[in-house]
């Protein structure tokens, strides 16, 4: 408790109080805007973090993060288009609603379920990490090595295209890891002989490349069209459900938040999946699943309360582990070892004003979420009008500033664009880039882990399944691994797309 | 017989993996106090060989083959697609593409200011066809705004050049600096 204190002492310095309204201002208006991502966003803006007080910054990234899961119902209630994957299922039953002139409802409910899982989540993960980080403390390098393979399988599990390609990237990301010297000899590898690679490729040309450029890429090809934005309601009062939606929105939002932390804390699990589980249960224990896809109060209270519950789920292995659970917390963890930051089981004892920094940081921001989202609605909105000819010129030159500031060398620049154009070649093909990413920010520690382990055992394969816990993680790599062998239905996407298209045009 | 662009992709990825392998088949794979620097790239690009050999086997064999018939995600689908787009989304995306290009080259020679406002002019006025004076307002307050707010207020390192030095020799002379 006095920890937490301190957090929120951190947090209510007026700079960091400051840095946090701007992670979660921009978080929601990252979320409107489809297409630009919480990861584009922390991409962008992780160079010019550099020169900004440690806790401060993290707190401004992770702000974002959570921003993000309030700012695409907006659009998702408003337009049926999802600013973010993981406002998906919002878009079936909250444009319903909107449609029938439940708009300020829709997203009173979705604000208020937001609020109260996001809110709950952060108390759990107060409450979860530090006996969670006392047991992961006694963790030798065979496990911590088995823990983070499980972590990757498990995210190549929850892709949801194919299997093998998203193992392949997790190849190619734990690969990229290892070009420059290696950590513990010195020796360049994997250069091809371009000297600036000896320092290793970072992470934020990396990341800008594939997700910032090719994102830009992949807007020039789009059609600009205007957008149809149903009415947001003019006052305050007009947010708030009626009784009868108020009683109905209950049950979905409590269930909602257990499901989505539970969800979250899975590596690959995460928010969107979080959404979905929500939705079906939603709908299974409904005594009107017709209603479902034609505005039904509980299609859009649960999937919303899972949403936010899942982001906050997903620091707890980020915080606890230094084991990110998706593709963001992956950047979030790069943002975190830039800063000279090890997230694991000691943060807690050699870096508590941080943590309890970050955690504090969650609270308040839950709070200005709630009081920016409701009144701003109509200003957020706005933000839709902003033609393609001034977002990518924008984005380009953030990408050049975020880019080039990282080691002042233009060969980061040309690195970017490079991982910019193959990034977007990948995400034609289906290739799942957000793997990369995670695979590329673990392949240092998993590499660490893994030669001290073999070192300890000269070399004895066998010490990683010595331990009951490292055979189970073992276990749960090579059943996942054999899945992604086996031929794949299209089980997922097609039992998505049906409720998807029920909500129609 | 015609190529697929996935499997020209799986192509490429198989190729990545087989330069990785052989530039990893040098170093040292065991030395006195354990597993040396390239037990791991090797093991990696071993694997991703194999992997990509089964993409490539699995992936669809002809450009047309009908949808639902492959294993593209849904981000497949979230991102626009070359074969699909019209002439003019066409004509924007190489615009854009040379966009890409003169901004390695310009942070590379020209410095920050240049690149801003040659890039900005042709993405806005190139690709997308804005008026003359709006592009050019734009491009000088991205410029601007870029040199000022990052380069000078946040003390971001910027690519330099001739416009940049004299932007800051005007700042200094005034005092600013």
């Amino acid at each position: 408790m006095e920890n937490l204190i301190g957090g929120f002492i951190t947090v209510f310095q007026p700079a960091t109080l400051a840095y946090c309204f701007i992670g979660v201002f921009l978080g929601t208006v990252v979320g409107i805007l489809p297409g630009l991502g919480p990861l584009t966003t922390i991409a962008l803006l992780l160079p010019i973090t550099y020169k900004m007080d440690v806790t401060s910054a993290l707190i401004m990234l992770s702000g974002i993060y959570y921003g993000v899961a309030y700012g695409g119902t907006v659009t998702s209630v408003l337009m049926r288009i999802p600013g973010e994957a993981s406002s998906v299922v919002t878009c079936l039953d909250g444009y319903e609603m909107a449609r029938k002139g439940r708009a300020g409802a829709a997203l009173g409910i979705a604000a208020f379920g937001s609020f109260f899982a996001g809110t709950v989540g952060v108390l759990a993960i107060s409450y979860l990490s530090p006996p969670l980080s006392r047991w992961v403390l006694a963790f030798g390098p065979a496990e911590y090595s088995m823990v983070m393979l499980a972590g990757i399988a498990l995210v190549t599990y929850f892709t949801n295209g194919s299997k093998l390609k998203a193992l392949l990237m997790a190849a190619f990301g734990l690969l990229l890891g290892t070009v420059g010297s290696d950590p513990q000899t010195g020796s360049a590898r994997l250069t091809f002989g371009v000297f600036h690679l000896i320092g290793g490729i970072d992470l934020v040309p990396l990341a800008i490349g594939l997700f910032g450029i090719s994102e830009v890429l992949s807007m020039a090809l789009t059609k600009p069209e205007k957008m149809k934005v149903l009415p947001p309601p003019s006052t305050l009062l007009g947010f708030l459900p009626n009784r009868e939606e108020a009683r109905r929105s209950v049950a979905p939002v409590v269930r909602g938040t257990v499901m989505g932390f539970l969800v979250g804390l899975i590596p690959g699990g995460g928010a969107v999946l979080a959404t979905f589980i929500s939705y079906a249960t939603e709908r299974k224990l409904s005594k009107h699943p017709e209603e479902f896809g034609k505005g039904a109060v509980e299609g859009l209270a649960g999937p919303e309360a899972a949403n936010n519950a899942g982001t906050a789920g997903a620091f707890v292995p980020l915080l606890c582990m230094g084991v990110p659970a998706n593709a963001i917390t992956a950047l979030l963890l790069g943002a975190f070892m830039i800063h000279g930051v090890a997230p694991g089981p000691t943060i807690m004892e050699r870096q508590p004003e941080i943590f309890w920094g970050i955690v504090a940081s969650m609270y308040v921001g839950n709070i200005m979420l709630l009081v920016l989202n409701l009144p701003l609605i109509g200003l957020f909105v706005r933000v839709l009008d902003v033609p393609r000819a001034w977002l990518a010129s924008i984005i380009l030159m953030v990408c050049l500033v975020g880019v080039y500031s990282t080691n002042s060398a233009p060969m980061d620049v040309l690195l970017a664009v490079m991982f910019g154009v193959t990034g977007y070649v990948l995400r034609r093909f289906g290739y799942d880039l957000g793997i990369v990413i995670l695979a590329y920010v673990l392949g240092g520690i998993f590499e660490r882990s893994v030669r001290r382990a073999l070192a300890i055992s000269d070399g004895d394969l066998a010490i990683f399944v010595s331990t009951p816990l490292s055979m189970a993680f073992a276990a749960i790599t090579v059943v996942l691994v054999i899945i992604a062998f086996i031929p794949r239905r299209k089980a997922v996407s097609a039992a998505m797309k049906p409720a998807v298209s029920e909500a129609g045009p | 017989m015609m190529m697929s662009g996935a499997r020209w992709t799986a192509l490429g990825l198989l190729l990545a993996a087989v330069a990785t392998f052989w530039q990893a088949q040098s170093l040292p794979r065991w030395s006195f106090d354990g597993p040396g620097t390239g037990i791991f790239p090797l093991v990696l690009s071993g694997i991703a060989i194999a992997l990509s050999v089964l993409v490539l086997i699995t992936e669809r064999r002809t450009p047309d083959a009908p949808a639902g018939t492959d294993d593209s995600t849904d981000d497949s689908e979230a991102v626009a697609r070359y074969d699909k787009a019209g002439p003019v989304e066409r004509r924007v995306f190489h615009i854009y593409l040379l966009a890409l290009a003169l901004l390695v080259a310009g942070s590379w020679w020209a410095g920050f200011i240049v690149t801003a406002l040659v890039v900005t002019i042709v993405i806005m006025r190139f690709a997308e066809g804005v008026g003359w004076r709006s592009t050019l307002i734009t491009a000088v307050t991205v410029a601007l705004v870029g040199q000022l707010g990052f380069g000078w207020l946040l003390q971001v390192s910027l690519p330099e050049g001739p416009a940049d030095r004299a932007l800051r020799d005007l700042l200094r002379a005034g005092g600013l600096l």
